[in-house]
């Protein structure tokens, strides 16, 4: 008696609180949401592909550019040292001709 | 933290060598006026930058490369005109003057119907901390700067080499004035 009595207690009706239905439909939402299939394989390895073609071209291109500079400043020097070459030749020149007068 | 920047500022300052005080080589107009300009600017990271690309296989190609690495800068102003008296060549004095007294004239070359040309050497000790080279020819004006040590037996070695000429250091008067 006293067992249905306490089973008819806990089973019976109850309103739910305010707000529950809504709470509850928002939760699935954000559950849905997360579970977001992930994309294929195949994808995903199409994209790091892309990657690592992008990283490589940036850096070879990088490296191009300063093999150019570099020579472009090996140019330079030599220019330069040809420049202050000549000029020193020729005043070596001048004092070798008071030289030669003495 | 006004104080801290200023006092760090003066120790940055104070801290550059002084052979790395490199000379003001602008001359405004000159290059509107020549035929032909030459300018080159390669500071001590485009030197080092340079170096590399120096062969390794040949004791001149090292010895070029080691001279090089060894710079803190290389600079050269050179115009061409057309007509003779198209510059000031009161230029030449104007780049000297800015020459500290650690700078000594090597050689000093006086022409009226050829070339000017002013060799100039800081001294520090025996040491070669710098070289300007100042040429002023009726149709051209051209000035180099090597900034950092020179060593000048090192040059030498490199007679033949890129059109660099043998310098020798005599004790006599190099000077003809």
């Amino acid at each position: 008696m006293s067992l249905d009595h306490d089973l008819k207690n806990a089973l019976r009706r109850q309103a739910p609180p305010a707000g529950f239905a809504d709470r509850v439909l928002a939760h699935i939402e954000r559950e849905e949401a997360r579970k977001t299939p992930l994309r294929p394989f195949w994808w995903r390895a199409a994209a790091a592909s892309v990657l690592l073609v992008l990283l490589g071209g940036g850096y070879a291109a990088h490296e191009i550019a300063q093999q150019r500079e570099g020579e472009r400043a090996r140019a330079q020097v030599l220019q330069a040292l040809q420049i202050a070459g000549e000029k020193v030749r020729y005043a070596q020149q001048e004092v070798r001709e008071i030289g030669s007068h003495d | 933290m006004r104080k801290y920047l200023i006092a760090f500022a003066l120790a940055v300052t104070m801290a550059t060598p002084a052979f790395a005080q490199h000379l003001n080589l602008d001359f405004p107009g000159l290059a509107e006026r020549a035929e032909e300009v030459v300018d080159i600017t390669l500071d001590a990271d485009m030197l080092r930058m340079a170096a590399r690309f120096f062969g390794n296989k040949t004791a001149d190609d090292r010895a070029l490369r080691d001279m090089i690495n060894g710079l803190e800068g290389i600079y050269v102003r050179s115009f061409t005109f057309t007509k003779e008296g198209e510059y000031d060549r009161g230029l030449a004095d104007r780049v000297r003057t800015q020459l500290g007294s650690t700078w000594k004239p090597l050689v000093t070359v006086k022409s009226k119907s050829k070339e000017n040309v002013n060799i100039l050497a800081d001294m520090r000790g025996d040491k070669i901390m710098g070289l300007v080279i100042i040429s002023a020819e009726p149709r051209e004006f051209t000035v180099v700067s090597i900034v950092g040590p020179v060593d000048i037996e090192r040059l030498s070695a490199l007679e033949g080499q890129f059109g660099i000429p043998r310098v020798t250091t005599g004790g006599k008067d190099n000077d003809r004035d």
